[in-house]
């Protein structure tokens, strides 16, 4: 048997679950446009019956109802988010490498008028016009100085190279940080989201939305796998824990990052910038900058060549003769093919414009002495510079009383200099697969590094385009189940107006019917 | 599907955003009027545009070798012409001198003209190109001959050679023992001119009768010499057009290859903004009513 008050109480309950409802109504339209925010929905429950069976069962038939409860609650699919998490870090993976190639291609800056591979048709060109005019002062000044433009080129790419490799190390750094502080918050979010649901009845709705988003961000940052119990969210890159429960179990250091593990993600993106993409460049122009100095290929040198005394040659099948003695005995006798070390080995194979005749010295040196030469290191030999006479042109010497002279309108050893643009060349003499090509041509390998290059790029452009295709398609599946419509709380609103004002009636009406009960009952007899 | 406004406004930024993409890539086009800015945006385009733009380099280089080897030879040329017409000078006055109808004295003055003739035909020898003696092989340097010895030197036999196509030499010098004679040739183009005055001054007939003979038989050899510098230059010349067809196709490669199609960019780019400005209306349709519009 229900109380005479029942209805008011029933009222109540109705009033304050509309009230709330058009609250949340209210959260949601105001949240309408705020990162992360899931749109909440009141659940409304009917409170338990007053009847149940029992002693206190009346002696009425039906179950009588006692209004109404409710729980506020997120609309989520933990599934699409897992989707938009996946496509998130190829994304940022794609978008990262993209970016450096990008700026890779603009450090080449191919093709132009005023490129690397310009410098270089310009330094073959000088030697042609040296050979056109061996013993020209002004010709021999203007192969120095086109010397020095390709090597400043060469300087000046690396140094680019160096430069953008400096700064993907100081970004992996800020982005390892960014890591830390994320894991860091999602793990305090973790203790504050438990503490609040501990008693069973309130959802941390907010809270949670505020996990997801660091979690998203996260996912951007590098692969992750995210598990959720009663501690709130595990958190593992590959293998690597990051997140258990309140705790961070792994911080990440910068200088020891556990690369296995890190598959995807911006800081993947970094890494295998830095790693592979610049420092690929960097020691593929290294490859070439060696194989212009010193990389092997084969010469015929026609008989009747005088060589420097003390010259040895290195026949293609390894036979090795020294010259020395007079002019005679240096004399080569016949047609001989040898293999040659590059310019720097070429140059020392003729005569300089000096008196008495002088062998040419290594036309490149090192700016740090260094026996090896990079993109970085390489110059023109500083004697050269500050004397273009020993500029070696000249194959042949005669003898001029007791003092030999060079033939200074012999040009051969010009033409040999210039005809190495199209010899082949051995890059990769120790096979260490740095160099783009092991062996061919400048112009070949050249072109074989921008073309890859090229290629890369273009790849990184399309899987940029298509991960956006898919983040796009995975972040709209998402947004369509928790993304705020104002038409719909609109719509509800009116509804939870329209029943808050039905509850008020209620209350009016049960206020009516106790004032008959109460004042206008019982004036029998009065 | 149920759709949001948030989706409604993400996915028209998204459109906006490659709308304005699409027009940034064909303004950087019409702008620098090349297809290919970048090695992404073809790859094997952008090798071939390095290719061609180190041939062009190489052509021009070539070229340039090539006006070389045509001014040395040009040069060549005239010096072995001039040489000719003094040896047909001394022919001529060989041939008078060799007429009994002469006198000693009219001998010695004829004598005293083949001696201008000689210090002429030395002077030839030591001519200089660029600051270049011609006839010095490789010892381009140092004068051949001087005017007391000219008929017992040696010059140097050197080879000086112009690559003008890859590979290919041409040698531009002729040595000076070509045009006028080893020490050892009876027809030594000095001694000749050394006998003939000798001859005239000691009114030694046969003496002139001999050195006429001579005298042909060095024209002739000169005039062998004359005809490999005329074949040279010849092929030099072709060389040249050869060269400079190779140009002209290069050019048109390099700009087949690369250059942007400016009728059809026009069109695509004017066909980019109308995409761009109906997205634009559409968005300013969709965007702004909600139920919200239309409630009391």
């Amino acid at each position: 048997m229900g109380s005479t008050f029942h209805g008011i109480e029933t009222a109540k309950r109705g009033l304050y679950a509309q009230q709330t409802a058009m609250n949340t109504s209210g959260h949601n339209t105001a949240n309408a446009s705020t990162k992360g925010y899931s749109r909440q929905v009141v659940d409304f429950t009917p409170t338990p019956a007053i009847e149940s069976t029992g002693l206190n069962t009346s002696t009425y038939s039906g179950q009588l109802g006692t209004g109404v409860d409710t729980s506020i609650e997120r609309v989520r699919d933990p599934y699409l988010d897992s989707q938009y998490r996946n496509q998130s870090k190829d994304y940022g993976d794609w978008t990262v490498r993209e970016g450096t190639l990008s700026k890779i291609e603009d450090i080449y800056n191919e093709p132009s008028e005023t490129s690397l591979n310009k410098v270089m048709d310009d330094f073959w060109n000088a030697w042609q016009d040296l050979a056109n005019q061996p013993d020209s002062l002004s010709s021999r000044e203007a192969l120095a100085e086109k010397t020095l433009a390709m090597t400043d080129a060469f300087n000046d790419t690396d140094r680019k190279l160096e430069d953008l490799y400096n700064d993907l190390d100081e970004t992996i750094t800020l982005k390892v940080d960014e890591i830390n502080n994320l894991t860091q918050q999602i793990a305090e979010l973790n203790e504050e989201i438990s503490k609040t649901e501990a008693l069973g009845k309130d959802n941390a709705n907010d809270l949670r939305d505020q996990r997801d988003l660091l979690t998203d961000d996260l996912s951007r940052l590098v692969n992750i796998d995210v598990t959720e119990n009663k501690n709130g969210y595990t958190i593992k890159m590959g293998e690597t824990e990051l997140v258990s429960g309140n705790q961070v179990t792994t911080v990440l250091d910068a200088n020891a990052l556990p690369e296995n593990d890190i598959a995807s993600g911006e800081l993947h993106g970094y890494l295998v910038s830095r790693d592979e993409y610049v420092q690929g460049y960097r020691d593929q122009l290294d490859a070439m900058v060696q194989g212009l100095a010193e990389g092997e290929f084969e010469l015929t040198i026609p008989a009747g060549t005088v060589l420097p005394d003390g010259t040895t040659l290195t026949q293609t099948d390894g036979t090795q003769t020294t010259y020395t003695g007079t002019i005679t005995d240096r004399t080569v006798t016949s047609d001989t093919t040898v293999k040659v070390n590059g310019l720097n080995g070429l140059h020392q194979l003729g005569y300089t414009l000096q008196e008495p005749a002088t062998a040419g010295t290594e036309f490149f040196t090192t700016k740090d002495g260094s026996s090896t030469f990079t993109a970085g290191n390489i110059t023109l030999n500083p004697d050269i510079k500050n004397d273009s006479r020993n500029i070696a042109t000249s194959t042949k010497t005669y003898m001029d009383g007791a003092t030999e002279k060079v033939l200074s309108g012999n040009n051969e050893l010009a033409t040999w200099m210039a005809s190495v643009r199209d010899k082949e060349v051995i890059f990769d003499s120790t096979s260490s697969g740095s160099s783009t090509i092991a062996e061919g041509t400048f112009d070949e390998y050249y072109e074989s590094l921008i073309g890859g290059l090229g290629v890369k790029a273009q790849d990184a452009e399309r899987q940029v385009d298509n991960q956006e295709v898919l983040l796009q398609s995975a972040d709209s599946n998402r947004q369509s189940v928790i993304g705020v419509s104002l038409d719909e709380e609109m719509a509800m609103l009116i509804e939870f107006q329209h029943a808050y004002n039905a509850s008020s009636r209620m209350l009016t009406t049960l206020d009516e019917t106790l004032d008959k009960l109460i004042n206008g009952t019982g004036v029998v007899g009065r | 599907m149920r759709v949001t406004q948030g989706m409604m406004n993400s996915q028209l930024l998204r459109d906006y955003n490659n709308s304005l993409e699409k027009m940034y890539k064909l303004d950087e086009q019409m702008a620098t009027g090349k297809r290919i800015n970048e090695p992404s945006d073809d790859p094997t385009g952008a090798s071939l545009s390095l290719r061609y733009r180190s041939d062009l380099e190489a052509n021009a280089q070539y070229q340039r070798n090539v006006d070389s080897a045509t001014s040395w030879l040009n040069y060549t040329d005239t010096a072995i012409s001039e040489t000719n017409d003094v040896l047909q000078k001394a022919r001529e006055i060989a041939v008078q001198g060799a007429s009994d109808t002469n006198s000693p004295e009219s001998r010695k003055a004829l004598a005293a003209e083949v001696d201008q003739l000689y210090e002429q035909l030395v002077d030839i020898g030591n001519s200089q190109f660029n600051g270049k003696y011609i006839f010095n092989g490789q010892k381009t340097d140092q004068p051949p001959y001087d005017y007391q010895n000219a008929a017992s030197t040696t010059p140097d036999q050197g080879e000086i050679e112009l690559e003008i196509t890859q590979g290919t030499k041409v040698p531009i010098n002729t040595s000076g023992a070509g045009v006028f004679g080893d020490p050892s040739d009876t027809d030594n183009a000095f001694k000749v001119l050394e006998d003939l005055k000798n001859a005239l001054n000691n009114d030694d007939t046969q003496g002139i009768e001999d050195s006429l003979a001579n005298l042909d038989s060095r024209l002739d050899k000169i005039m062998q010499e004359w005809a490999d510098v005329g074949g040279r230059a010849n092929r030099v010349d072709l060389t040249d057009n050869r060269l400079k067809n190779e140009e002209l196709n290069l050019n048109n490669l390099l700009s087949e290859n690369e250059d942007a199609d400016m009728a059809k960019l026009s069109v695509e780019l004017s066909e980019a903004e109308a995409v761009y400005e109906a997205s634009l209306s559409v968005g300013a349709d969709i965007l702004q009513p909600s139920l919200v519009d239309f409630l009391k």
